[in-house]
């Protein structure tokens, strides 16, 4: 997996990045170490694009899960951007489509 | 001119120092045929240097931990500094208050040195490797435990027959099943933590528990009340530890030919009739995602042949040799195969998908429950 676009905007504590290729068991922690300095920053909202992901896996939702928990406690959201066709079905099956907010 | 008797000649010197070179290439042979026979870092140092002790007639010889120097006006006290292949630093500290150390008795104490830390790598290596070992070991053995929370026996289910077998990527998993009885009706769940290895096969022992406190206190109200038992009496434990598992529970009536299910965000769930499988789509997202939440219940008047499938991720995500996977479809089509025997169709099912693998390793668990109705023996 690649993380790219990673922007931050001081003025409204929010940041967006963009992931492509596989996310899954092996990404998890490499994923964890860039959005956790966001939180930890301050960056109560975050954008995650997803229309280049090609795969993603159960410990990998349980990953935006609890960077959406960690956002909302703080009083942002996650927000997953442009799911692309795996990853969407996926949502849809698992129902965690109602649980983001997909943009 | 008069000779002092106290001076020495040079027959007498060149002697003496034939006997010491002679004595330091002795010390030296028998510290080199020392074998010291103990593993323990201590003891097997505390040999060399006794060894070494005697043999260079030194009052102190100790082996301490770091980089230390000797004072250079002080040739009564040496001090040889030497690195284990790990980087790690010890010094060889001799005090000989009889003689000062020659050059030839550096060379020695120096062989000395790197004997013993020779003899402190490898008793630590091997104190290491025994560590490793005895972890390993007891992750083994957790989780040859903690995969016994799924049950061994296959009951008798009137008008239905029962297959249910998981297959954990490693020695433990997340994946799950569960039933029990309350009352004439079979209650079941079929589910999977997220994450994988031991902390999942950890939280997934504690799903099982949860189920069967939920199918005795909130069975006869159905498998909805049952999952909403579950996600109150889990929901903390797993957002808690940044986990969730996707779970479907189910109940067969036997009298009425029922069957009921509520899905919270697992797949693949399939209802076989008629030779099409109809997916049993989730009503709400995974326990531990979000506080209570209700979930739908759906049900099912089965006819003879019809079967139920809970299955888990790790068979359509399986891939073969050229990263294609398995997939949703393959998997329909293998589940709507007419079979007398449900055991055999269902380790069937495990050989197909091992048999596409290939090379490639088992990716996930692999996990399949199975009730085929009408068919009881």
């Amino acid at each position: 997996m690649i993380i790219t676009d990673t922007t931050s905007s001081d003025s409204d504590g929010s940041s967006s990045l963009a992931l492509s290729g596989r996310f899954d068991a092996h990404e998890a922690d490499g994923f964890r170490a860039a959005v956790d300095p966001l939180v930890e920053a301050g960056t109560s909202s975050i954008d995650v694009g997803l229309s280049d992901v090609e795969f993603i896996d159960s410990t990998a939702l349980a990953e935006l899960v609890r960077l959406m928990k960690r956002c909302r406690e703080i009083g942002g959201d996650l927000r997953l951007r442009a799911p692309s066709d795996p990853v969407r079905v996926i949502l849809e099956l698992t129902r965690l489509d109602a649980a983001f907010e997909i943009v | 001119m008069s000779v002092s008797t106290e001076q020495v000649s040079p027959v007498e010197s060149l002697t003496a120092a034939l006997i010491d070179a002679n004595d330091q290439l002795l010390a030296l042979y028998d510290m080199a045929t020392l074998h010291t026979d103990s593993l323990d870092e201590h003891q097997s140092v505390n040999q060399i240097l006794h060894t070494a002790r005697g043999l260079m007639h030194v009052d102190e010889l100790e082996m301490v931990p770091g980089e230390h120097v000797a004072p250079t006006t002080d040739r009564r006290t040496a001090a040889i500094s030497v690195t284990d292949p790990s980087g790690t630093a010890s010094t060889l500290v001799a005090t000989r208050s009889s003689s000062p150390f020659t050059t030839g008795d550096a060379k020695l104490l120096t062989a000395v040195a790197h004997l013993a830390m020779r003899a402190q790598h490898t008793a630590r290596m091997h104190a290491a490797a025994v560590e490793q070992a005895i972890v390993r070991h007891e992750h083994d053995l957790a989780s040859e435990l903690v995969q016994r929370a799924l049950p061994a026996d296959r009951p008798h289910i009137p008008c239905a027959r029962l297959f249910a077998r998981t297959d954990p990527a490693r020695t433990a998993g997340g994946d799950l099943y569960s039933f029990s009885f309350v009352g004439d009706t079979f209650h079941f769940v079929v589910g999977d933590v997220s994450g994988k290895g031991l902390p999942a096969a950890l939280m997934m022992s504690n799903v099982v528990n949860a189920a069967q406190r939920s199918f005795t206190d909130h069975g006869e109200q159905g498998p909805a009340a049952v999952l909403g038992g579950i996600d109150r009496w889990m929901h903390d434990a797993l957002s808690d530890a940044d986990m969730f598992v996707t779970l479907i529970a189910g109940s067969f009536d036997p009298r009425a030919g029922r069957l009921a299910l509520a899905n919270a965000g697992h797949s693949p769930v399939y209802f076989v009739h008629d030779g099409a499988a109809e997916s049993i789509e989730a009503s709400r997202p995974p326990i531990g995602v979000l506080p209570n939440l209700g979930c739908e219940q759906i049900e099912h008047i089965v006819a003879p042949s019809d079967r139920f499938v809970g299955a888990s991720d790790g068979f359509p995500e399986q891939v073969d040799d050229s990263g294609t996977m398995y997939g949703e479809e393959r998997f329909e089509a293998a589940l709507i195969e007419p079979a007398d025997d449900i055991e055999e169709f269902g380790s069937g099912l495990f050989d197909t998908v091992e048999t596409f693998a290939g090379n490639s390793t088992q990716s996930d668990d692999r996990t399949l429950f199975m009730l085929e109705f009408g068919t009881a023996s």
